[in-house]
């Protein structure tokens, strides 16, 4: 018998999101105490905080918002609009793996915005 | 244990972790997993699938953050575009997006197509242009995308020419590739007369609640309180349209008369309101769509004020042109967003038929004027919307009563 393993949405990576917020919640509150980093070192170190699978990232928007931590909150929902921009509603739910739940005539109706709003 | 309720154990199992963030449960996901030992391989299997499926639980506050953001980033177009398509991936993403977007009056914005159908903002005209094919006697309006007088633009409609022996329609869709008769990009058509001195707009939809629908043989009202109305293929009037030679005949500019017979006269008042299409009727115009589309809103339709039909209806008029003694031409001005001097240039402003003397506003709120062979500018404000301003600048384009 094998345990079964979730490759990267076992619960350690949601138990690692939590941590890696913390430490951001922590350099970056010891900002406002210290003398401030550069800009640039922030925002690279911003990117590179994001830099992770989709559903880490899930994780850490639902840990942002429960932990109230908005700097984190601001930066994953930002991540999530920006994998957002330029797809079109399909390619949109692969990414997410969203399900169509329009009816027949809703359908309709989004075909035609869309085709008329990528004309 | 059943493979669905271990699937749901192992989610609600997440959800638990997601919402208290740092309990370790190892031990409970042992006790988990050995209770289920047959399934184990399918669950593994699954881990991808389940992976992806949390984002369909993304809580919708949450969701909204996210679609906020692509509101507020994407302002212009084209990437505006990617607000449309939010609106086009589940219905959750779309009740959300349809709360976030605000109509054109208050964010000067265009989204839907449905904006089109929607006065435009109060504080700024919305500048567009229209470029016309003679060829193929077609005419399409864009918005403009920079400060120039025209340039790649955004598509919104385009209008076909369809020449009768007793009168002439320009048809209005939504589509240009696809401007067939029958086609569901229909929105609405100009309709002249057989000299081309009056006009008159018919949208596909209905305007307003009470709207009576033009039938050659009866004429049917809306009801008030119908929430899921059945739309029948209809012809809305929605304005009319005079011109009219000026006092000094040919000599002088010709006049324009439009009584919008959809927007009542007060919404150019202080605190007037100009009644808003939200959506247009689902399925094709000659189908009976079942149940409105947001089941929050009760009505499809923004209500007008309710005598819209016995109110007294906004009328524009042309602005006066000054004679120029130097230059010995009529002038207006048109503030640079008009460069060649033409019969078809207009400014239309309301008319006040109570004031004294036939009083105008100054506010322009339909300008429209040449740039070029073939290429025009049309800016417009509330309480009109760009469908009607479209139509009634093509009114300019087919009127016979021309200017010396």
């Amino acid at each position: 018998m094998t345990a079964p393993t979730m490759t990267s949405r076992s619960p350690t990576s949601t138990q690692r999101s939590s941590p890696r917020s913390l430490s951001t919640a922590r350099s970056t509150s010891s900002t406002s105490t210290a003398a401030a980093a550069p800009a640039e070192d922030l925002k690279s170190f911003d990117a590179e905080f994001v830099k992770v699978d989709r559903a880490t990232l899930f994780d850490l928007i639902l840990a942002a918002n429960y932990l109230n931590i908005k700097g984190l909150l601001d930066l994953t929902c930002q991540t999530v609009a920006d994998m957002i921009k330029d797809n079109t509603p399909e390619e949109i739910r692969k990414i997410f793996n969203i399900k169509n739940d329009f009816t027949p005539e809703e359908e309709a109706e989004v075909r035609k915005e869309n085709q008329w709003a990528f004309e | 244990m059943s493979f669905r309720s271990l699937i749901q154990d192992m989610k609600d199992e997440f959800g638990n972790i997601s919402r208290h963030g740092l309990r370790s449960s190892r031990s409970h996901r042992a006790a988990v997993a050995a209770g289920a030992p047959r399934v184990a391989s399918v669950v593994l299997g699954l881990a991808d699938a389940l992976e992806g499926t949390c984002w369909a639980q993304l809580p919708p506050e949450l969701l909204r953050e996210v679609l906020v953001r692509i509101e507020d980033s994407q302002g212009c177009w084209p990437s505006r575009r990617d607000v449309v398509a939010c609106a086009g991936v589940c219905r959750a993403w779309r009740g959300i997006m349809k709360e976030v977007v605000r109509v054109p009056e208050a964010s000067a914005k265009l989204t839907f197509p449905i904006s089109l159908k929607q006065p435009g903002p109060k504080d700024v005209t919305l500048n567009c242009f229209i470029r016309r094919n003679r060829t193929t006697q077609t005419y399409y309006l864009y918005i403009g995308l920079t400060e120039a007088l025209a340039d790649d633009g955004k598509f919104l409609l385009a209008a076909r020419k369809c020449r009768k022996p007793t009168y002439t329609d320009y048809l209005i869709y939504l589509d240009m590739g696809d401007m067939s008769k029958g086609s569901s990009t229909y929105i609405g058509k100009l309709r002249s007369n057989f000299l081309g001195t009056k006009f008159t707009v018919y949208d596909a939809h209905p305007p307003y609640d009470g709207a009576i629908v033009s039938k050659s043989r009866s004429a049917r009202v809306i009801g008030l309180n119908q929430v899921s109305p059945r739309v029948p293929a209809g012809n809305y009037p929605v304005s009319h349209i005079s011109y009219e030679l000026n006092v000094l005949g040919s000599r002088g500019p010709r006049r324009m008369n439009c009584v919008m017979s959809s927007i009542p006269a007060s919404a150019v008042e202080e605190g007037g309101k100009a009644p808003t299409q939200t959506e247009f009727p689902l399925g094709n115009l000659d189908s009976f769509p079942s149940i409105p589309f947001f089941r929050s809103k009760s009505a499809r339709i923004d209500s007008a004020p309710a005598q819209a039909q016995d109110e007294e209806k906004l009328v524009l008029k042309n602005k006066s042109p000054r004679w120029h003694e130097q230059l010995q031409c009529w002038c207006l001005n048109f503030r640079g967003r008009v460069t060649v001097a033409s019969v078809k240039n207009f400014q239309l402003v309301a008319s006040d038929e109570n004031g004294a003397a036939g009083q105008e506003h100054d506010m322009v709120i339909l300008q429209f004027g040449k740039i070029g062979k073939d290429l025009f500018t049309m800016d417009y404000r509330y309480p009109i919307s760009a469908f009607q301003s479209f139509a009634i600048c093509l009114s300019s384009f087919d009127t016979k009563i021309a200017c010396e």
